[in-house]
Parts: C-alpha cells; structure tokens; sequence
C-alpha cells in the first residue's frame, strides 16, 4: 500500500467506510511507516478538537416567515411540467437552437442592428447621463442570464465526474458568446467599468472553455478554479441586480 | 402514504398539501442549509429557495426512481446552500450576527472564563478553517463529519460519484489538519 492511500483509507477508516480488506493492510502499512503513524495520529486528535468545540445546534428559524416567502414564490403557479434535472443539465439539448437563438435574438433584438422589441427602443431613446446606458443593461443582463448555466456546471464540477451529465455547448454558441462579449464591453467600457472588468473575466473563461475544446480531461477542474477565483458568479448576481 | 398523497395532491396545486410537506421536512431542510452555512438569515433563505425550487420541480419528481421526498429535497438543500455560500464568500469576514456571536461565545466545558474563552478562541478557528474550504469541499465535509451521511449518499446528494466525493473530502481534511495544526499540537487532543 501507498502511503497516499493510506493517507486515504485513515480518513475513511475514521467514518467506518474502510473495507475490512483496505482496513487490514491499511492496518499493516501503519506498523511498517512511522510517517503514516504520525499523519493518522494526527488526524484522530483533528477529529477529537472539532467534536470538542462542536458549534452550538441551529437556532430556531421563523417558519411562518419563510413560509410566506414560499407562498409569494409560488403563488398563483401550479407546478411547471420540468425535468428534475437542474436547468444546466438540460443544455445539451439544446445545442443547435441556442446557438440560432443567441444570434438571431441578440444580435440584431438587443444590439439594435435592427429595429428592436419594446425594452430596449424606450431605453436607447432616452439615454442616461450617469451609470451604465439603460438600452445595453437588458442586453448585458440577458447575456449573463445565458451564460449562467455554462458556468454553474463548471462550478460545480468534481473530477471524476461523468462527461454525460455536464454541459456541451457547441463551439459556435461559445463563439457567438465571445462576439457578444466584445460588443457588450465596446458600449459598457466607459460608463461601467465593473460591467467592463466582468466581461473580461467571462472573455478569458470562455477563450479557455473553446481553446481547450472538450477532450482536455484537466480543463474542467481547471475552468472551475478560474470561475471561483475570480468570483465570477458572485459578480454577475450583483452586476445584474445594479 | 399520506406523504404521497401529499406530494400528488401539491403536483396539483394544493397549497395545503405543499404546506403539510414544508411542516415535514422543514427542520431537516433548515438544519442542514444552517450547518453548511452557519447563519440564520442565510439558512433561512435556503429553506425557502428549496421549497420554491421543490415545488416547481415536482411534476418531475418521481418517487418511484428510489429517491425519497426527503433525499430529493436535500439535495435541492445542498445545491443551493453552495449556490448562497458562494454568494456570501465576499462578506464572510463581517461581524457575526447576535445568534453566531452568542453561540460562539458559549461555554462548552466548564465555567472557567480562561477554558470558556479559549474554547471559543479555537471554535472561530475552526469557522475560519471551514471557512477556507471551497464550498464544495466544505459542503462534503459538513455532509460526511456533521451531518453523518455516508459518502454514497453524499455523492446522490451532489449528483456526483463516490470517487469525487472522496477526494473532496480527503482534500478537506488535509487542509483542517494544516490550518488547525497548531491547537491540535498545543491542546493535545487524543482519543
Ligand atoms: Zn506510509
């Protein structure tokens, strides 16, 4: 046995999932390596100081608060017929009509290269003098909302996990994504530079989700580090609300 | 079943019986968001987004593919719990709530004020060890150490496999036993 998997199994054994066969040369391999005698003490004294400092249980919540919370949520809604899969899940799917859609939709709708739906015609009629411009912020808002599930899969990937259930988006709908993004940051630059600074951020995602391409087994864990270290979920929940 | 029962009749649209489910399983839900997430505004919102969410997701729950009301509603829990722990990372470093800092302050062995306050010197200590996980890692962690589930039903709970599981929470326990090295060595835990 490995010392890195014994270092393993005296995590395991410590919660009863050892198997009695691992549990046994496990057992060996601590009375041959001091090293891993000395790491599995330690571990046990890790578990004994958090058991002895357990915080304390949770308090007592207002039910009917958050009950009401759960009435206004769902009020006047009866069950919609979804998948129980997550909505990222369902991407897949989606592939060719997303990429239609994105193009068709955002391109000429929220760009205004062509005569655009009521939102953003009211909103570029009267431009703001302060703050980001009022027409691009639905477009800028609808751009992250598509994002989003790309995203969210990648932040909750774990290695190892099955390439079936995660996202494939097809390269011409992250490309499109891409042109999106430049035009979104042309009108965004000067008037939100925190719209601006996010856009980069989703920019060097994106040039790594397609540079990448699906077959790089490290990418995944990889893109999923980038997204958290640059908090890009956090800072599109708050870009979107402002 | 009455739970069932409940469950079709709610598909339905019967608020009644979608409140006899939220009065089931609401302390289940709300301790497990509370234990991830330690902070009852938090917790609570979790709650909430789960029942939302488990409503409009009932038509495709199926009770028969072996995943109890319960287990469905948890994991609807552990995903948006990260989701909202993911949210706070930026304003973890504020000040505890009245609740936390009462909880954190709270003498567990004895009434000696010098254990009393280094006991809650090492309890924030552990909170920022926690703290340094990655919601994921964390989210095992509670699920395995707190919660007690085993690592198959944690990996059912993320949609995940035992083996990503297991790293996860390797990784978690290797950093706990890093970042608490120094009061294990000075407190001399043992068993
Ligand atoms: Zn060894």
């Amino acid at each position: 046995m490995t010392c890195k998997k014994a270092r393993e199994l005296m995590v395991l054994d410590h919660y009863g999932e050892a198997g009695a066969e691992d549990k046994a040369r496990f057992d060996e391999h601590l009375g041959k390596c001091p090293a891993c005698a000395a790491e599995r003490s330690e571990t046990r004294r890790l578990f004994a100081l958090i058991d002895a400092h357990a915080a304390e249980d949770a308090p007592t919540p207002d039910w009917e608060k958050v009950w009401r919370g759960v009435r206004t949520g769902i009020a006047g809604e009866r069950p919609t017929r979804q998948p129980a899969l997550a909505p990222w899940r369902r991407w897949p799917f989606a592939g060719p009509a997303l990429a239609l859609v994105l193009v068709a939709g955002i391109l000429i709708g929220r760009f205004g290269l062509a005569p655009a739906p009521r939102p953003a015609v009211s909103a570029a009629a009267a431009p703001s003098n302060g703050g980001a411009p009022n027409g691009i912020r639905p477009a800028f808002a609808a751009y992250l909302e598509d994002l989003k599930p790309i995203l969210l899969d990648y932040a909750h990937y774990v290695p190892g996990e099955k390439a079936e259930g995660r996202v494939v988006v097809d390269e011409s709908a992250l490309r499109t994504l891409m042109l999106q993004n430049v035009l979104l940051k042309r009108k965004l630059a000067e008037k939100d530079p925190a719209a601006a600074d996010l856009l980069d951020d989703l920019d060097l995602i994106l040039k790594e989700i397609v540079n990448r391409g699906p077959n790089d087994t490290n990418s995944p864990a990889e893109i999923r580090d980038l997204i958290e270290k640059r908090d890009v979920l956090f800072k599109m929940e708050i870009l979107k609300k402002t | 079943m009455e739970e069932l029962t409940n469950i079709r009749q709610a598909r339905e649209g019967d608020p009644e019986a979608f409140r006899a489910l939220f009065d089931g399983h609401r302390q289940q839900v709300f301790a497990l968001a509370y234990r991830y997430l330690r902070n009852r505004t938090d917790a609570e919102d979790v709650l909430q987004e789960t029942f939302i969410k488990a409503y409009n997701g009932l038509p495709g729950y199926d009770p028969a593919k072996g995943l109890n009301f319960a287990a469905w509603l948890n994991r609807i829990c552990v995903n948006a719990s990260i989701d909202a722990m993911r949210r706070s990372k930026v304003r973890e470093t504020g000040p505890l709530g009245p609740e936390e800092a009462a909880a954190m302050s709270a003498p567990s062995h004895s009434s000696d004020p010098e254990r009393s306050a280094r006991s809650a010197e090492i309890r924030e200590k552990i909170d920022q060890a926690l703290a340094r996980l990655t919601p994921t890692q964390r989210m095992v962690f509670t699920l395995r150490h707190y919660q007690e589930y085993t690592t198959r039903e944690i990996a059912q709970a993320l949609q995940s496999s035992e083996g990503s599981v297991k790293k996860h929470l390797f990784r978690a326990v290797g950093l706990l036993r890093k970042h608490l090295r120094k009061y294990v060595v000075e407190d001399g835990y043992d068993l």
